[in-house]
């Protein structure tokens, strides 16, 4: 792959007309987030750009958000990696294997030193050297450090490259932990979630392919078009929230008739992504629409944070911190009348002890 | 020991506190009970599912709005409270853990409050009540941050969202900004209990008085405290 083309090229190859170009670059600016006045630029993008090459690496993980993004109904999942990335090396989509493909792997660091963006999937084993995540006969981590070096650009794909993910959860075994401290200071942008939604997925790589910059980041190091909301805040449950009306049990008639799910430990409230309005699988549903709690998988931190079905955590038999502190208040009341009680009767007796003295 | 009507006895009046703090105490009694009460009711919205929910008063809107308003008013109390510790001496409660003879003070204190001695040195301000007060300013500084942290992460982006939005990141999570904020809550209120209690313990059984010096501000004690130099 000597000359790179551009979107407009591959289109041109393919026979495609100028028509559904323009139609693709329509998709493509909604996609990424933009407002229709930034289509002419898109357009120019993707006359001119070359496509980009994508090195894409697996580490600790499920690979659950591959899952995902060869799910993603706009663009096809198949239109991204055959017609709108050069992807050179994926340890998940890849036909080869061996030492051939660990090869070419160097091969395209080298060649593209500086140009490619690095696409990251899987949490970093940072325990006992790395040795609990290895491919090719080197740790993930030698792999994660050396592909990051000429990176142009890092994408955190899921909430394990972003924070962990669920083999961080206590007591994180192998010490997992998110790719950010393994790539030597350069930015990551993190697509949390587990997985996240595939057309977020393909939005980032392609706004980071197209403009050759990262996206509008927040604070967090995550877009700010598609983790810029709280679920709550997009979320076609909200009114029943503000008004009080919630579900009590799965099974109960607020369940079956849609209210908010808050009271059987919804995240929505503190959870960023874009279920809410971009919804899953071409916009047909997502998890509060199917009527089950969000369990915020986009949060660092989410898999420690149970019950999921319960706002606050549960020490056994104690109960929550609700019970437990009206328990302690109780408790302390009784507390301060016992002290008090004995402070008067020390008091007396000291008074007694004066008056004594005095009358002697 | 009998009980004598009227008392000849020589008292000196101390002035201490400052109206704004004496404002913010009360705002802060009544604030502090109206947070907690839509605190919980916040977490544990009230089943509604026997009536008609449209037509309950007890809208989580309106519960949470209350919480709001109840927490700016407090914040709003707390600039008074600084200014007050500006202009006037006796407001000044930090405890003096610099001063060598705070540490033995704190331990006499102690001791007679664990029943261990028959009394202890008067102060205006014992240094154990001071500290426990440091303290509550602490539970109630983790309540803004985390309180500001969730109510401004509705729009992280704005300039008082990533005012406070560290706070949810060093935390680890958001969820974690809501459990810190409800766990402190629970302390804050055994705080108000004890300090109830010592309260009325040291008007009643140490003749301080302690209880009307929060209305009125001022000490009227016979007996010369301790600390009576630092209000020079």
């Amino acid at each position: 792959m000597e000359k790179r083309e551009s979107l407009w090229e591959a289109y041109l190859r393919r026979g495609f007309s100028r028509r559904s170009f323009l139609k693709g670059c329509v998709a493509l600016t909604s996609l990424m987030g933009f407002s229709t006045d930034m289509f002419s630029k898109v357009v120019e993008a993707a006359e001119t750009k070359p496509l980009p090459v994508v090195i894409w690496i697996h580490g600790h993980e499920c690979t659950g958000c591959d899952e995902s993004f060869i799910r993603s109904g706009a663009p096809l999942a198949s239109d991204v990696v055959l017609s709108s990335i050069a992807l050179e090396y994926d340890h998940l989509l890849s036909a080869a294997c061996g030492a051939p493909f660990e090869a070419h792997l160097d091969e395209t660091i080298a060649k593209y030193n500086g140009q490619y963006i690095l696409c990251v999937e899987g949490a970093v084993a940072t325990k006992d050297s790395g040795v609990y995540c290895m491919s090719g006969g080197h740790t993930f981590t030698h792999l994660l450090e050396k592909a990051a070096k000429g990176a142009a650009a890092i994408i955190a794909y899921g909430s394990c490259a972003a924070y962990g993910g669920i083999q961080a959860a206590k007591p994180n075994p192998t010490g997992s932990a998110g790719i950010e401290r393994f790539v030597g200071g350069k930015p990551v942008v993190k697509v949390p979630g587990c997985p996240p939604i595939p057309e977020v997925m393909t939005g980032v790589v392609m706004h980071v392919a197209l403009f050759g910059t990262l996206p509008p980041l927040d604070g967090d190091g995550r877009p700010k078009q598609f983790y810029g909301n709280r679920i709550h805040d997009t979320c076609y449950r909200r009114p029943f929230f503000d008004a009080g009306m919630f579900a009590e049990q799965f099974d109960d008639a607020g369940a079956k008739a849609g209210w908010c799910l808050y009271k059987l430990g919804c995240r929505g409230p503190e959870t960023y992504n874009s279920c809410g309005n971009l919804r899953w699988w071409q916009g047909m549903s997502y998890p509060i629409q199917s009527g089950a709690p969000c369990i915020g998988c986009s949060n660092s931190n989410f898999w420690d944070e149970d019950p999921f079905t319960d706002r606050l955590p549960k020490y056994g038999k104690l109960g929550d911190v609700d019970k437990i502190g009206a328990a302690l208040g109780v408790l302390t009341a009784a507390g301060v009348a016992g002290h008090g009680i004995a402070s008067i009767i020390q008091r007396n007796s000291r008074e007694n002890l004066i008056d004594e003295e005095h009358h002697e | 020991m009998a009980i004598k009507s009227v008392k000849d006895v020589k008292r000196k009046e101390y002035y201490l506190f400052s109206p704004f703090l004496r404002i913010f105490h009360w705002l802060m009694v009544v604030m502090i009970l109206v947070l907690f009460g839509t605190g919980l009711l916040i977490t544990k919205p009230m089943n509604v599912a026997a009536t008609e929910p449209v037509f309950t008063s007890l809208s989580m809107d309106l519960v949470r709005d209350i919480h709001f308003l109840a927490a700016f008013i407090l914040c709003a109390g707390l600039i008074m409270r600084v200014y007050g510790f500006i202009i006037n001496k006796g407001d000044r409660l930090f405890p003096r853990f610099w001063e060598g003879h705070f540490y033995s003070e704190t331990v006499e204190v102690a001791l007679h409050y664990m029943l261990l001695k028959s009394h202890h040195a008067p102060f205006l301000r014992n240094p154990l009540a001071r500290g426990s007060y440091a303290m509550l300013y602490v539970l109630l500084a983790i309540e803004i941050l985390t309180g500001f942290a969730m109510y401004l992460a509705a729009n992280p982006a704005s300039t008082f969202g990533t005012l406070f939005g560290w706070v949810n990141v060093l935390v680890g999570s958001e969820m974690m900004s809501h459990y810190i904020h409800h766990y402190v809550a629970w302390f804050i209120i055994l705080f108000a209990i004890g300090h109830f209690y010592m309260v009325v313990r040291a008007e009643f059984m140490e003749g301080e008085s302690e209880v009307s010096s929060m209305f009125s501000g001022k000490k009227v004690l016979a007996h010369t405290p301790k600390d009576a130099n630092e209000l020079d």
